[in-house]
Protein backbone atom coordinates (compact mmCIF):
# COMPACT_ATOMS: atom_id res chain seq x y z
CA UNK A 1 0.00 0.00 0.00
CA UNK A 2 1.39 3.42 -0.82
CA UNK A 3 2.64 5.27 2.19
CA UNK A 4 0.33 8.18 1.70
CA UNK A 5 -2.91 6.23 1.49
CA UNK A 6 -5.29 6.96 4.36
CA UNK A 7 -2.85 7.71 7.17
CA UNK A 8 -5.91 7.96 9.40
CA UNK A 9 -7.39 4.56 9.42
CA UNK A 10 -9.09 1.83 11.30
CA UNK A 11 -7.35 -1.34 12.34
CA UNK A 12 -7.71 -2.92 8.92
CA UNK A 13 -5.78 -0.24 7.12
CA UNK A 14 -3.47 0.46 10.03
CA UNK A 15 -0.44 -0.51 7.96
CA UNK A 16 -0.86 2.79 6.15
CA UNK A 17 0.00 4.77 9.26
CA UNK A 18 3.32 6.55 9.00
CA UNK A 19 6.01 3.95 9.45
CA UNK A 20 9.58 3.74 8.41
CA UNK A 21 9.88 1.75 5.28
CA UNK A 22 10.05 1.24 1.58
CA UNK A 23 10.02 4.18 -0.75
CA UNK A 24 11.09 6.62 1.90
CA UNK A 25 14.70 5.71 2.39
CA UNK A 26 16.09 8.65 0.50
CA UNK A 27 14.11 11.09 2.63
CA UNK A 28 15.61 9.69 5.80
CA UNK A 29 18.15 11.80 7.57
CA UNK A 30 21.29 9.75 7.81
CA UNK A 31 23.67 11.05 10.39
CA UNK A 32 26.76 9.32 9.07
CA UNK A 33 29.28 11.33 10.98
CA UNK A 34 28.28 10.76 14.55
CA UNK A 35 30.75 11.66 17.21
CA UNK A 36 30.40 9.74 20.40
CA UNK A 37 27.47 7.98 18.80
CA UNK A 38 24.96 10.67 19.61
CA UNK A 39 23.24 13.14 17.35
CA UNK A 40 21.31 16.05 18.78
CA UNK A 41 18.37 13.71 19.27
CA UNK A 42 19.97 10.42 20.20
CA UNK A 43 21.21 7.40 18.34
CA UNK A 44 19.82 6.57 14.93
CA UNK A 45 20.47 2.92 14.45
CA UNK A 46 19.37 1.86 11.00
CA UNK A 47 19.58 -1.84 10.21
CA UNK A 48 22.68 -1.09 8.15
CA UNK A 49 24.33 1.10 10.78
CA UNK A 50 27.72 -0.23 11.89
CA UNK A 51 28.77 -0.44 15.49
CA UNK A 52 31.83 -1.83 17.25
CA UNK A 53 32.93 -2.34 20.84
CA UNK A 54 35.28 0.23 22.25
CA UNK A 55 38.45 -1.52 23.36
CA UNK A 56 38.84 -1.72 27.07
CA UNK A 57 39.86 -4.06 29.83
CA UNK A 58 38.10 -7.39 29.73
CA UNK A 59 36.30 -6.72 32.99
CA UNK A 60 34.85 -3.35 32.09
CA UNK A 61 31.32 -4.64 31.88
CA UNK A 62 31.57 -5.69 35.51
CA UNK A 63 31.47 -2.02 36.48
CA UNK A 64 27.81 -2.08 35.53
CA UNK A 65 25.65 -2.49 38.53
CA UNK A 66 22.06 -2.07 39.56
CA UNK A 67 18.80 -3.62 38.72
CA UNK A 68 18.62 -2.84 35.02
CA UNK A 69 22.18 -3.90 34.36
CA UNK A 70 21.59 -7.23 36.06
CA UNK A 71 18.44 -7.88 34.09
CA UNK A 72 20.05 -7.24 30.73
CA UNK A 73 23.58 -8.34 31.55
CA UNK A 74 23.71 -11.53 29.50
CA UNK A 75 22.40 -9.81 26.40
CA UNK A 76 24.65 -6.78 26.86
CA UNK A 77 27.63 -9.03 27.27
CA UNK A 78 26.71 -11.00 24.17
CA UNK A 79 26.44 -7.83 22.12
CA UNK A 80 29.77 -6.45 23.29
CA UNK A 81 31.38 -9.83 22.61
CA UNK A 82 29.97 -9.91 19.08
CA UNK A 83 31.04 -6.34 18.43
CA UNK A 84 34.73 -7.04 18.85
CA UNK A 85 34.63 -6.64 15.09
CA UNK A 86 32.43 -4.23 13.28
CA UNK A 87 28.82 -5.39 12.97
CA UNK A 88 25.68 -4.00 11.48
CA UNK A 89 22.57 -3.70 13.63
CA UNK A 90 20.86 -6.28 11.43
CA UNK A 91 23.72 -8.75 11.93
CA UNK A 92 23.58 -8.45 15.70
CA UNK A 93 19.84 -9.04 15.71
CA UNK A 94 20.14 -12.07 13.44
CA UNK A 95 23.18 -13.65 15.13
CA UNK A 96 21.76 -13.28 18.64
CA UNK A 97 18.19 -14.05 17.54
CA UNK A 98 17.11 -10.96 19.36
CA UNK A 99 14.23 -8.72 18.18
CA UNK A 100 15.50 -5.66 16.35
CA UNK A 101 13.89 -3.25 18.81
CA UNK A 102 15.62 -4.90 21.73
CA UNK A 103 18.98 -4.67 19.96
CA UNK A 104 18.37 -0.99 19.30
CA UNK A 105 17.51 -0.27 22.95
CA UNK A 106 20.52 -2.18 24.27
CA UNK A 107 22.89 -0.64 21.73
CA UNK A 108 21.67 2.84 22.69
CA UNK A 109 22.41 2.01 26.29
CA UNK A 110 25.87 0.65 25.48
CA UNK A 111 26.66 3.67 23.34
CA UNK A 112 25.58 6.04 26.11
CA UNK A 113 27.90 4.17 28.46
CA UNK A 114 30.74 4.51 26.00
CA UNK A 115 31.03 0.75 25.49
CA UNK A 116 30.31 0.73 21.81
CA UNK A 117 30.86 3.28 19.08
CA UNK A 118 28.25 4.00 16.43
CA UNK A 119 29.90 4.43 13.05
CA UNK A 120 26.81 5.21 11.00
CA UNK A 121 26.21 3.73 7.60
CA UNK A 122 29.15 5.37 5.93
CA UNK A 123 27.14 6.96 3.18
CA UNK A 124 25.50 10.32 2.58
CA UNK A 125 21.75 10.89 2.25
CA UNK A 126 20.41 9.35 -0.92
CA UNK A 127 23.80 7.97 -1.93
CA UNK A 128 24.07 4.36 -0.81
CA UNK A 129 27.57 3.08 -0.48
CA UNK A 130 27.43 -0.22 -2.29
CA UNK A 131 30.56 -1.59 -0.73
CA UNK A 132 29.12 -1.13 2.73
CA UNK A 133 25.70 -2.46 1.82
CA UNK A 134 27.52 -5.44 0.36
CA UNK A 135 29.24 -5.95 3.71
CA UNK A 136 25.93 -5.97 5.51
CA UNK A 137 24.54 -8.47 3.07
CA UNK A 138 27.53 -10.75 3.17
CA UNK A 139 27.53 -10.53 6.94
CA UNK A 140 23.95 -11.73 6.87
CA UNK A 141 24.67 -14.45 4.33
CA UNK A 142 27.36 -15.92 6.58
CA UNK A 143 24.79 -16.62 9.28
CA UNK B 1 16.07 4.56 39.74
CA UNK B 2 12.76 3.40 38.25
CA UNK B 3 12.94 2.66 34.54
CA UNK B 4 10.01 3.38 32.28
CA UNK B 5 9.60 2.48 28.61
CA UNK B 6 7.20 4.53 26.49
CA UNK B 7 6.22 3.47 22.97
CA UNK B 8 4.99 6.21 20.64
CA UNK B 9 6.05 9.84 20.37
CA UNK B 10 2.70 11.60 20.03
CA UNK B 11 0.92 14.03 22.34
CA UNK B 12 0.47 11.42 25.07
CA UNK B 13 3.77 9.54 24.80
CA UNK B 14 5.93 12.64 24.64
CA UNK B 15 4.08 14.61 27.30
CA UNK B 16 4.31 11.62 29.60
CA UNK B 17 7.98 11.02 28.74
CA UNK B 18 8.85 14.64 29.49
CA UNK B 19 6.73 14.47 32.64
CA UNK B 20 8.24 11.36 34.21
CA UNK B 21 11.68 12.53 33.09
CA UNK B 22 11.20 15.76 35.05
CA UNK B 23 10.32 13.68 38.12
CA UNK B 24 13.64 11.87 37.94
CA UNK B 25 12.60 8.59 36.33
CA UNK B 26 14.85 7.02 33.73
CA UNK B 27 12.88 7.02 30.49
CA UNK B 28 13.36 5.27 27.18
CA UNK B 29 11.08 6.55 24.41
CA UNK B 30 10.63 4.51 21.24
CA UNK B 31 9.36 6.28 18.13
CA UNK B 32 8.90 4.87 14.66
CA UNK B 33 10.07 8.13 13.13
CA UNK B 34 12.90 10.61 13.70
CA UNK B 35 12.13 14.26 14.47
CA UNK B 36 13.18 15.20 10.94
CA UNK B 37 10.89 12.58 9.42
CA UNK B 38 7.98 13.88 11.49
CA UNK B 39 8.71 17.51 10.65
CA UNK B 40 9.02 16.76 6.93
CA UNK B 41 6.14 14.30 6.86
CA UNK B 42 2.45 14.86 6.54
CA UNK B 43 0.01 16.43 8.95
CA UNK B 44 -1.58 14.07 11.46
CA UNK B 45 -4.44 15.98 13.08
CA UNK B 46 -6.03 19.38 13.52
CA UNK B 47 -5.05 19.18 17.24
CA UNK B 48 -7.01 22.14 18.59
CA UNK B 49 -6.33 22.19 22.34
CA UNK B 50 -8.33 24.04 24.95
CA UNK B 51 -7.30 25.62 28.24
CA UNK B 52 -7.10 22.62 30.57
CA UNK B 53 -4.97 20.63 28.13
CA UNK B 54 -2.74 23.62 27.35
CA UNK B 55 -2.25 24.16 31.08
CA UNK B 56 -0.85 20.63 31.42
CA UNK B 57 1.81 21.61 28.87
CA UNK B 58 2.53 24.87 30.71
CA UNK B 59 2.90 22.94 33.97
CA UNK B 60 5.75 20.96 32.37
CA UNK B 61 7.31 24.02 30.73
CA UNK B 62 6.84 22.56 27.25
CA UNK B 63 4.46 25.21 25.85
CA UNK B 64 7.22 26.35 23.51
CA UNK B 65 4.96 27.69 20.73
CA UNK B 66 2.44 29.55 22.87
CA UNK B 67 3.66 32.98 21.72
CA UNK B 68 3.58 32.09 18.03
CA UNK B 69 0.32 30.17 17.71
CA UNK B 70 -2.91 32.09 17.07
CA UNK B 71 -5.01 32.55 20.21
CA UNK B 72 -8.41 31.07 19.56
CA UNK B 73 -10.89 33.12 21.59
CA UNK B 74 -14.17 31.83 20.20
CA UNK B 75 -16.03 28.80 18.97
CA UNK B 76 -18.87 29.28 16.52
CA UNK B 77 -21.65 27.12 15.14
CA UNK B 78 -23.38 27.72 11.81
CA UNK B 79 -26.04 25.52 10.26
CA UNK B 80 -26.86 25.61 6.59
CA UNK B 81 -30.36 25.25 5.11
CA UNK B 82 -30.99 23.68 1.69
CA UNK B 83 -31.33 27.17 0.13
CA UNK B 84 -27.82 28.08 1.30
CA UNK B 85 -29.02 30.37 4.09
CA UNK B 86 -27.78 30.20 7.67
CA UNK B 87 -30.71 29.69 10.06
CA UNK B 88 -28.28 29.21 12.95
CA UNK B 89 -25.13 31.28 13.23
CA UNK B 90 -23.42 32.28 16.45
CA UNK B 91 -20.06 32.37 18.18
CA UNK B 92 -19.41 31.64 21.84
CA UNK B 93 -16.49 33.16 23.71
CA UNK B 94 -13.95 30.93 25.40
CA UNK B 95 -13.04 31.86 28.98
CA UNK B 96 -9.40 31.13 28.13
CA UNK B 97 -7.91 30.79 24.69
CA UNK B 98 -7.35 27.58 22.74
CA UNK B 99 -4.43 26.87 20.39
CA UNK B 100 -3.52 24.43 17.65
CA UNK B 101 0.19 23.74 17.09
CA UNK B 102 0.82 21.39 14.15
CA UNK B 103 1.86 18.07 15.69
CA UNK B 104 4.72 17.91 13.19
CA UNK B 105 6.20 21.01 14.82
CA UNK B 106 5.37 20.04 18.38
CA UNK B 107 6.34 16.37 18.38
CA UNK B 108 9.62 16.94 16.54
CA UNK B 109 10.48 19.74 18.97
CA UNK B 110 9.49 17.77 22.05
CA UNK B 111 11.54 14.76 20.91
CA UNK B 112 14.60 16.96 20.67
CA UNK B 113 13.87 18.47 24.09
CA UNK B 114 13.48 15.01 25.58
CA UNK B 115 16.82 13.87 24.15
CA UNK B 116 18.56 17.12 25.12
CA UNK B 117 17.37 16.61 28.72
CA UNK B 118 19.12 13.25 28.71
CA UNK B 119 16.24 10.98 27.72
CA UNK B 120 16.99 7.91 25.66
CA UNK B 121 15.24 8.10 22.30
CA UNK B 122 15.28 4.94 20.21
CA UNK B 123 14.00 5.07 16.64
CA UNK B 124 12.20 1.83 15.97
CA UNK B 125 8.76 0.64 14.90
CA UNK B 126 8.02 -1.47 17.95
CA UNK B 127 6.63 -4.98 17.57
CA UNK B 128 5.06 -7.22 20.21
CA UNK B 129 8.21 -9.38 20.16
CA UNK B 130 10.27 -6.36 21.25
CA UNK B 131 7.89 -5.66 24.13
CA UNK B 132 7.89 -9.28 25.16
CA UNK B 133 11.57 -8.97 26.03
CA UNK B 134 11.63 -5.34 27.11
CA UNK B 135 8.73 -5.69 29.57
CA UNK B 136 10.99 -7.92 31.66
CA UNK B 137 13.66 -5.27 31.91
CA UNK B 138 11.58 -2.15 32.63
CA UNK B 139 9.53 -1.40 35.73
CA UNK B 140 6.70 -0.09 33.55
CA UNK B 141 5.88 -0.23 29.83
CA UNK B 142 3.40 2.30 28.46
CA UNK B 143 1.99 1.93 24.94
CA UNK B 144 1.07 5.35 23.51
CA UNK B 145 1.20 4.33 19.86
CA UNK B 146 -2.08 5.94 18.77
CA UNK B 147 -4.04 3.98 16.21
CA UNK B 148 -1.05 1.87 15.11
CA UNK B 149 -0.93 -1.91 14.95
CA UNK B 150 0.01 -2.33 18.61
CA UNK B 151 -3.63 -1.67 19.56
CA UNK B 152 -4.22 -5.33 18.72
CA UNK B 153 -2.77 -6.11 22.17
CA UNK B 154 -5.73 -4.37 23.81
CA UNK B 155 -9.14 -5.98 23.58
CA UNK B 156 -12.12 -3.88 22.55
CA UNK B 157 -14.53 -2.91 25.34
CA UNK B 158 -17.84 -3.56 23.61
CA UNK B 159 -19.90 -2.05 26.41
CA UNK B 160 -18.20 1.31 25.86
CA UNK B 161 -17.91 1.15 22.04
CA UNK B 162 -21.33 1.72 20.43
CA UNK B 163 -19.96 1.99 16.87
CA UNK B 164 -18.15 -0.74 14.99
CA UNK B 165 -17.50 1.21 11.80
CA UNK B 166 -16.21 4.69 10.96
CA UNK B 167 -18.90 7.38 11.40
CA UNK B 168 -17.19 10.05 9.31
CA UNK B 169 -14.85 10.25 6.33
CA UNK B 170 -12.12 12.78 7.16
CA UNK B 171 -10.30 15.23 4.91
CA UNK B 172 -7.89 17.85 6.21
CA UNK B 173 -6.09 20.69 4.37
CA UNK B 174 -3.72 23.18 6.00
CA UNK B 175 -3.89 26.49 4.11
CA UNK B 176 -2.51 30.00 4.03
CA UNK B 177 -4.71 32.87 2.91
CA UNK B 178 -8.05 32.14 4.57
CA UNK B 179 -9.70 35.51 5.21
CA UNK B 180 -11.42 36.18 8.58
CA UNK B 181 -15.19 35.97 8.87
CA UNK B 182 -16.29 39.50 7.89
CA UNK B 183 -18.60 39.72 10.91
CA UNK B 184 -15.66 39.16 13.31
CA UNK B 185 -12.54 40.37 11.52
CA UNK B 186 -10.39 40.40 14.64
CA UNK B 187 -11.53 37.19 16.31
CA UNK B 188 -9.69 33.88 15.95
CA UNK B 189 -12.36 31.23 16.29
CA UNK B 190 -13.00 27.59 15.56
CA UNK B 191 -15.99 27.40 13.21
CA UNK B 192 -18.26 24.39 13.16
CA UNK B 193 -20.38 24.47 10.02
CA UNK B 194 -23.09 21.83 10.01
CA UNK B 195 -24.64 20.53 6.81
CA UNK B 196 -27.55 18.47 8.20
CA UNK B 197 -27.50 14.88 7.09
CA UNK B 198 -24.26 15.30 5.13
CA UNK B 199 -21.38 16.36 7.36
CA UNK B 200 -19.47 19.17 9.00
CA UNK B 201 -16.78 21.62 7.94
CA UNK B 202 -14.56 22.71 10.80
CA UNK B 203 -12.10 25.56 10.37
CA UNK B 204 -9.31 26.06 12.88
CA UNK B 205 -6.60 28.74 13.12
CA UNK B 206 -3.27 26.99 13.72
CA UNK B 207 0.52 27.25 13.70
CA UNK B 208 2.33 25.07 11.18
CA UNK B 209 5.90 24.66 9.90
CA UNK B 210 5.56 27.80 7.76
CA UNK B 211 3.86 29.95 10.41
CA UNK B 212 0.24 30.80 11.25
CA UNK B 213 -2.31 29.14 8.98
CA UNK B 214 -5.86 27.81 8.97
CA UNK B 215 -7.10 24.26 8.72
CA UNK B 216 -10.09 23.23 6.59
CA UNK B 217 -11.45 19.96 7.92
CA UNK B 218 -14.39 18.08 6.35
CA UNK B 219 -16.15 15.38 8.32
CA UNK B 220 -18.48 13.57 5.90
CA UNK B 221 -21.12 10.98 6.70
CA UNK B 222 -20.16 7.69 5.04
CA UNK B 223 -21.82 7.43 1.65
CA UNK B 224 -22.83 11.11 1.71
CA UNK B 225 -21.76 14.00 -0.53
CA UNK B 226 -18.57 14.71 1.48
CA UNK B 227 -17.44 11.10 1.43
CA UNK B 228 -15.53 11.58 -1.82
CA UNK B 229 -11.90 11.60 -0.73
CA UNK B 230 -11.08 7.91 -0.94
CA UNK B 231 -8.39 7.39 -3.51
CA UNK B 232 -7.70 11.12 -3.84
CA UNK B 233 -3.95 11.26 -3.31
CA UNK B 234 -2.73 14.55 -4.71
CA UNK B 235 -2.74 17.31 -2.07
CA UNK B 236 -3.86 19.84 -4.68
CA UNK B 237 -6.79 17.66 -5.59
CA UNK B 238 -7.78 17.19 -1.95
CA UNK B 239 -7.86 20.97 -1.56
CA UNK B 240 -9.78 21.43 -4.82
CA UNK B 241 -12.40 18.89 -3.72
CA UNK B 242 -12.57 20.50 -0.26
CA UNK B 243 -13.20 23.92 -1.82
CA UNK B 244 -15.77 22.56 -4.30
CA UNK B 245 -17.77 21.14 -1.41
CA UNK B 246 -17.49 24.39 0.55
CA UNK B 247 -18.71 26.38 -2.46
CA UNK B 248 -21.72 24.09 -2.90
CA UNK B 249 -22.81 23.78 0.72
CA UNK B 250 -21.34 26.69 2.66
CA UNK B 251 -21.20 29.79 0.45
CA UNK B 252 -20.30 32.07 3.38
CA UNK B 253 -17.18 30.04 4.07
CA UNK B 254 -16.30 29.89 0.38
CA UNK B 255 -16.31 33.69 0.29
CA UNK B 256 -13.28 33.79 2.53
CA UNK B 257 -11.60 30.67 1.16
CA UNK B 258 -11.31 31.50 -2.55
CA UNK B 259 -7.64 32.45 -2.48
CA UNK B 260 -6.22 29.82 -0.16
CA UNK B 261 -3.06 27.83 -0.89
CA UNK B 262 -1.77 24.67 0.74
CA UNK B 263 0.93 25.34 3.32
CA UNK B 264 3.32 22.61 2.11
CA UNK B 265 3.57 19.27 0.34
CA UNK B 266 2.50 17.36 3.48
CA UNK B 267 -0.43 19.60 4.35
CA UNK B 268 -3.29 17.19 3.63
CA UNK B 269 -4.68 14.09 5.28
CA UNK B 270 -7.60 11.82 4.46
CA UNK B 271 -8.96 8.65 6.01
CA UNK B 272 -11.46 7.26 8.49
CA UNK B 273 -11.53 5.19 11.66
CA UNK B 274 -14.11 3.72 13.98
CA UNK B 275 -14.35 5.19 17.48
CA UNK B 276 -13.43 2.61 20.10
CA UNK B 277 -12.72 2.09 23.80
CA UNK B 278 -10.31 -0.72 24.66
CA UNK B 279 -9.28 -2.62 27.74
CA UNK B 280 -6.31 -0.76 29.20
CA UNK B 281 -4.05 -3.69 30.11
CA UNK B 282 -2.27 -5.63 27.37
CA UNK B 283 -0.82 -9.04 28.08
CA UNK B 284 2.30 -10.21 26.30
CA UNK B 285 3.01 -13.80 25.25
CA UNK B 286 5.53 -14.07 28.11
CA UNK B 287 2.93 -12.88 30.60
CA UNK B 288 4.32 -9.35 30.93
CA UNK B 289 1.82 -6.50 31.20
CA UNK B 290 1.70 -3.18 29.39
CA UNK B 291 -0.59 -0.21 29.97
CA UNK B 292 -2.30 1.57 27.05
CA UNK B 293 -2.34 5.37 26.90
CA UNK B 294 -4.69 7.91 25.24
CA UNK B 295 -5.82 6.95 21.69
CA UNK B 296 -4.69 3.36 22.25
CA UNK B 297 -7.41 2.94 24.88
CA UNK B 298 -9.95 5.65 24.04
CA UNK B 299 -10.17 6.82 20.41
CA UNK B 300 -13.07 9.18 19.70
CA UNK B 301 -14.11 10.62 16.36
CA UNK B 302 -12.44 14.04 15.85
CA UNK B 303 -15.80 15.79 15.34
CA UNK B 304 -15.51 17.36 18.80
CA UNK B 305 -11.78 18.04 18.52
CA UNK B 306 -11.01 16.23 21.74
CA UNK B 307 -8.35 13.58 20.99
CA UNK B 308 -5.23 15.56 21.74
CA UNK B 309 -6.99 17.28 24.66
CA UNK B 310 -7.77 13.83 26.01
CA UNK B 311 -4.22 12.67 25.29
CA UNK B 312 -2.88 15.58 27.35
CA UNK B 313 -5.34 14.87 30.17
CA UNK B 314 -4.52 11.16 30.08
CA UNK B 315 -0.78 11.84 30.23
CA UNK B 316 -1.26 14.24 33.15
CA UNK B 317 -3.46 11.77 35.03
CA UNK B 318 -1.09 8.83 34.43
CA UNK B 319 1.85 10.99 35.56
CA UNK B 320 0.11 11.56 38.90
CA UNK B 321 -0.71 7.87 39.25
CA UNK B 322 2.90 6.90 38.52
CA UNK B 323 4.51 9.33 40.96
CA UNK B 324 1.97 8.64 43.72
CA UNK B 325 2.74 4.92 43.45
CA UNK B 326 6.30 5.47 44.64
CA UNK B 327 8.46 2.36 44.63
CA UNK B 328 5.63 -0.16 44.59
CA UNK B 329 5.14 -2.68 41.81
CA UNK B 330 3.27 -1.49 38.72
CA UNK B 331 0.94 -4.50 38.68
CA UNK B 332 -2.34 -5.20 36.90
CA UNK B 333 -4.36 -3.68 39.69
CA UNK B 334 -2.42 -0.43 39.54
CA UNK B 335 -2.77 -0.35 35.74
CA UNK B 336 -6.53 -0.85 35.89
CA UNK B 337 -7.01 1.81 38.57
CA UNK B 338 -4.76 4.23 36.68
CA UNK B 339 -6.99 3.86 33.64
CA UNK B 340 -10.19 4.05 35.73
CA UNK B 341 -9.02 7.34 37.18
CA UNK B 342 -8.54 8.72 33.64
CA UNK B 343 -11.83 7.24 32.42
CA UNK B 344 -13.64 9.12 35.20
CA UNK B 345 -13.16 12.23 33.09
CA UNK B 346 -12.73 10.65 29.64
CA UNK B 347 -16.15 8.97 29.73
CA UNK B 348 -17.84 12.35 29.32
CA UNK B 349 -15.82 13.07 26.18
CA UNK B 350 -16.77 9.72 24.68
CA UNK B 351 -20.45 10.07 25.53
CA UNK B 352 -20.72 13.61 24.13
CA UNK B 353 -18.67 12.86 21.00
CA UNK B 354 -20.65 9.73 20.18
CA UNK B 355 -23.87 11.71 20.68
CA UNK B 356 -22.77 14.35 18.15
CA UNK B 357 -22.09 11.67 15.54
CA UNK B 358 -25.76 10.70 15.37
CA UNK B 359 -28.60 12.83 14.02
CA UNK B 360 -29.28 15.63 16.52
CA UNK B 361 -32.43 15.07 18.59
CA UNK B 362 -35.07 17.80 18.78
CA UNK B 363 -33.92 19.21 22.13
CA UNK B 364 -30.32 19.55 20.93
CA UNK B 365 -31.45 21.45 17.85
CA UNK B 366 -33.44 23.68 20.18
CA UNK B 367 -30.36 24.24 22.32
CA UNK B 368 -28.12 25.11 19.39
CA UNK B 369 -30.80 27.44 18.06
CA UNK B 370 -31.28 29.12 21.43
CA UNK B 371 -27.54 29.80 21.65
CA UNK B 372 -28.04 32.29 18.80
CA UNK B 373 -30.48 34.24 20.96
CA UNK B 374 -28.84 33.86 24.34
CA UNK B 375 -25.08 34.57 24.42
CA UNK B 376 -24.69 32.84 27.79
CA UNK B 377 -25.80 29.58 26.19
CA UNK B 378 -23.37 30.02 23.29
CA UNK B 379 -20.57 30.71 25.74
CA UNK B 380 -21.38 27.71 27.88
CA UNK B 381 -21.50 25.43 24.84
CA UNK B 382 -18.13 26.77 23.60
CA UNK B 383 -16.49 26.26 26.99
CA UNK B 384 -17.80 22.70 27.07
CA UNK B 385 -15.03 21.88 24.61
CA UNK B 386 -12.60 22.56 27.43
CA UNK B 387 -14.60 20.62 30.02
CA UNK B 388 -16.99 18.17 28.34
CA UNK B 389 -18.21 16.90 31.73
CA UNK B 390 -20.35 20.06 31.85
CA UNK B 391 -22.58 18.70 29.06
CA UNK B 392 -23.94 16.20 31.59
CA UNK B 393 -25.74 19.12 33.22
CA UNK B 394 -27.87 20.21 30.27
CA UNK B 395 -27.14 18.45 26.97
CA UNK B 396 -28.38 14.86 27.01
CA UNK B 397 -31.73 14.92 28.81
CA UNK B 398 -34.52 16.94 27.13
CA UNK B 399 -35.93 17.94 30.52
CA UNK B 400 -32.57 19.26 31.72
CA UNK B 401 -32.05 21.16 28.46
CA UNK B 402 -35.48 22.77 28.80
CA UNK B 403 -34.86 23.71 32.42
CA UNK B 404 -31.47 25.21 31.61
CA UNK B 405 -32.79 27.20 28.64
CA UNK B 406 -35.68 28.56 30.70
CA UNK B 407 -33.25 29.70 33.36
CA UNK B 408 -30.81 31.20 30.87
CA UNK B 409 -33.60 33.05 29.06
CA UNK B 410 -34.99 34.58 32.24
CA UNK B 411 -31.50 35.58 33.40
CA UNK B 412 -31.11 37.50 30.16
CA UNK B 413 -34.40 39.36 30.20
C1 LIG C 1 -8.28 14.37 11.13
C2 LIG C 1 -8.10 14.48 12.60
C3 LIG C 1 -8.37 15.67 13.25
C4 LIG C 1 -8.22 15.79 14.63
N1 LIG C 1 -8.49 16.98 15.23
C5 LIG C 1 -8.32 17.12 16.57
C6 LIG C 1 -8.54 18.37 17.22
O1 LIG C 1 -8.87 19.39 16.60
N2 LIG C 1 -8.37 18.44 18.56
C7 LIG C 1 -7.97 17.36 19.28
O2 LIG C 1 -7.82 17.49 20.49
N3 LIG C 1 -7.74 16.17 18.70
C8 LIG C 1 -7.90 16.02 17.35
N4 LIG C 1 -7.65 14.83 16.76
C9 LIG C 1 -7.25 13.67 17.57
C10 LIG C 1 -5.80 13.73 18.00
O3 LIG C 1 -4.95 14.01 16.92
C11 LIG C 1 -5.40 12.39 18.59
O4 LIG C 1 -6.40 11.91 19.44
C12 LIG C 1 -4.10 12.51 19.38
O5 LIG C 1 -3.05 12.84 18.52
C13 LIG C 1 -3.80 11.21 20.09
O6 LIG C 1 -2.56 11.28 20.71
P1 LIG C 1 -1.74 9.97 21.04
O7 LIG C 1 -0.47 10.42 21.64
O8 LIG C 1 -2.60 9.03 21.79
O9 LIG C 1 -1.50 9.25 19.65
P2 LIG C 1 -0.78 9.78 18.32
O10 LIG C 1 -0.81 11.26 18.25
O11 LIG C 1 -1.37 9.00 17.21
O12 LIG C 1 0.74 9.34 18.53
C14 LIG C 1 1.16 8.00 18.44
C15 LIG C 1 2.58 7.96 17.94
O13 LIG C 1 3.07 6.62 18.02
C16 LIG C 1 3.73 6.29 16.82
N5 LIG C 1 3.67 4.83 16.65
C17 LIG C 1 2.64 4.08 16.21
N6 LIG C 1 2.96 2.77 16.21
C18 LIG C 1 4.24 2.70 16.66
C19 LIG C 1 5.13 1.62 16.89
N7 LIG C 1 4.77 0.35 16.65
N8 LIG C 1 6.36 1.89 17.35
C20 LIG C 1 6.75 3.16 17.60
N9 LIG C 1 5.94 4.22 17.41
C21 LIG C 1 4.69 4.00 16.95
C22 LIG C 1 2.99 7.07 15.76
O14 LIG C 1 3.76 7.25 14.61
C23 LIG C 1 2.72 8.37 16.49
O15 LIG C 1 3.80 9.25 16.36
C24 LIG C 1 -7.79 14.69 15.37
C25 LIG C 1 -7.49 13.48 14.73
C26 LIG C 1 -7.64 13.37 13.37
C27 LIG C 1 -7.33 12.08 12.70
Amino acid sequence: MPRHASPVSDGVAAAALPTRGAGRRSARVRPYALTGGRTQFGHVLLVETFVAAIDGPEDRLEILSGDWAERVMPEMRAIVELCRRMRSVAEISALLRMPLGVVRVLLSDLADQGRIRVYGTGHAPGAPDHALLERVLSGLRRL
Amino acid sequence: MRKILIVGAGQAGLQLALGVQSKGYEVTLMSNRTPAEIRNGRVMSTQCMFHTALQHERDLGINSWEDQAPRIEGLGVSVTAPDGSRPIDWVGHLDAYAQSVDQRVKMAGWMETFAARGGRLVIHGVAVSDLDYLSRTYDLVLVAAGKGELVSMFGRDDSRSPYDSPQRALAVSYVHGLAPRPEHPDLHAVRLNLVPGAGELITIPALTTSGPCDILFWEGLPGGPMDVFDGVKEPAEILRTTLDLIRRYLPWEYDRARDVELTDAGSTLTGRFAPVVRNPVGELPSGGLVLGVADVVVANDPITGQGSNSAAKCAASYLDSITEHGDKLFDREWMQSTFDRYWDDAQHVTKWTNALLGPPPEHVLGLIGAAGQIPAVANRFANGFDDPADFEQYFFEPARTAAYLAKAASAQS
